[in-house]
């Protein structure tokens, strides 16, 4: 047998060992890993399709963005100073913004989002003038890019940006885009005009406290729903008891909504929304089931270690665990049985890198 | 506030800025990130007062920490002072004895 068709075989055979399914099939799971990989798994196969290298990443491989047809990556890189451009065909780097000059240090907090026809980048900036004798702070802002500006992209236009913000997340009509941070915010694509605020930290939710939220993994896929666990305290017979709720926003439709479902026991860090919108996926060092619509606590089990994020096969079969660590892992979204763990080569450290997921050209 | 005791100078900062009544925009994690931004107590202890519920192992959340700069006094800041803390050492799990201490610069 020819070493390709027997590592065929051989992949074809551990895919059907480790019980994958023809329903994850077409789903493209993307990550990263230090020090500059990007990594395209079949989620199927449980196999890597493609391991990248970003020129120019220095050491860091953060937030993944694809582009709306699936075949670009975006991500953010050089310790968030450079957002490129991955053709997922073949690696080829075909867009590179470095957001920062010799006068001026520019983080990229976490935060892009791309226009739904592919065209413009919108990336959050937070600049450090570097002056001789002190460095000063200056405002932050979006840049917009033209996505077809290549590796050397200059930004086509700037606008003002609230502080302490860390997820952009695009608007399906491609007119405004919803910014978090302390709050929730939405603004003008073309204009930068601020449309809207409405509250996180200033939530009012009767009988809680102020909540606390950590918001760093831009999925929307597949309902179309970003959301998220937050924490805050009930007012329970006079007592504060602490709570879980899952925050929602449909980037869609701009419902926003807040639902607690269990009194906090175990942390989460980022939640994922199955296709049909009833259930909840959340890790950390659990892997959690969440009832959405009963608001409870559907099932909870317990993980080889700690994950960062979450994503949901695009028929809502099983769910996808990744970052920190060098393993992605499948379970039934069902029964939350573990199904397989996949090492990724080298096993370098996915740390925050998003994980996302795509479908198979 | 009236407990804590400033021991560094934006700590005192923020004091002053209590008396002023000027701390609107300082609040305890809540959507922040970077380098000095958190208020969180660290890895010592976790949301319920203990350890169980802190990252398992503490290695999957190394560079976690200093990726972003979110223990900026427990993990070098590798987004701007050390930003080759964890050059070669791709594997917090693997290569851990090899993370050497910093120091600041002179």
């Amino acid at each position: 047998m020819a070493p390709s068709r027997r590592l065929a075989a051989l992949l074809l055979a551990a895919a059907l060992a480790c019980g994958a399914t023809a329903a994850a099939a077409g789903d493209l799971i993307l990550t990263g890993a230090k020090p500059d990989r990007l990594f395209v798994i079949d989620a199927a196969s449980r196999s890597v399709r493609a391991e990248f290298r970003i020129a120019g990443a220095n050491g860091q491989v953060g937030t993944i963005v694809p582009s709306p047809d699936g075949r670009i990556a975006y991500v953010l890189v050089n310790r968030m100073e450079s957002i490129v451009g991955i053709d997922l065909k073949d690696g080829r780097q075909v867009f590179r913004a470095d957001l920062s000059t010799p006068e001026e240090r520019v983080k990229g907090l976490f935060a892009f989002t791309v226009t739904p026809d592919g065209k413009e980048l919108i990336a959050y900036e937070v600049p450090t003038r570097l002056l001789p004798s002190e460095y000063r702070v200056e405002e932050p802002r979006f840049a917009v890019f033209r996505t077809n500006a290549g590796l050397k992209a200059k930004a086509v236009r700037h606008y003002p940006a609230q502080r302490r913000l860390h997820m952009l997340l695009m608007r399906p009509d491609g007119r405004s885009f919803y910014a978090l941070g302390f709050d929730l915010y939405e603004y003008d694509v073309r204009s930068g005009k601020l449309l809207g605020t409405r509250g996180i930290q200033k939530w009012q939710l009767p009988g809680h406290s102020q909540p606390d939220l950590l918001a760093f993994w831009p999925v929307t896929e597949p309902s179309g729903v970003f959301t998220s666990p937050l924490y805050s305290e009930a007012q329970q017979g006079g007592q504060p008891a602490p709570m879980t709720a899952l925050m929602s926003l449909d980037v869609a439709s701009g419902a926003l909504d807040y639902r607690d479902f269990e009194p906090l026991s175990a942390l989460i860090f980022s939640t994922v929304l199955s296709p049909d919108r009833r259930t909840a996926y959340g890790v950390y060092s659990t892997l959690t089931k969440v009832d959405v619509e009963g608001r409870k606590l559907a099932a909870r089990v317990p993980l080889d270690h700690t994950f960062y994020s979450v994503n949901v096969a695009s028929d809502g079969s099983e769910v996808y665990i990744g970052g920190a660590m060098c393993d992605v892992g499948f379970y039934d979204a069902a029964s939350l049985e573990k199904k397989a763990m996949l090492k990724l080569p080298g096993c370098a450290d996915q740390s925050v890198a998003s994980l996302r997921v795509v479908h198979g050209h | 506030m009236s407990e804590l005791k400033p021991t560094n100078r934006k700590a005192e900062l923020l004091l002053e800025a209590a008396a002023a009544g000027q701390v609107a925009e300082v609040y305890a994690m809540d959507t922040v990130a970077g380098c000095a931004t958190t208020f969180d107590p660290g890895w010592e202890v976790d949301p319920f007062g203990g350890v169980a519920s802190l990252c398992q192992p503490m290695e999957a959340d190394l560079y976690g920490c200093s990726d972003p700069c979110w223990w900026p006094a427990q993990v070098p800041d590798t987004m701007n002072t050390y930003p080759d803390w964890d050059a070669g050492k791709p594997s917090a799990q693997n290569d851990w004895r090899e993370l050497d201490a910093v120091f600041p610069k002179k």
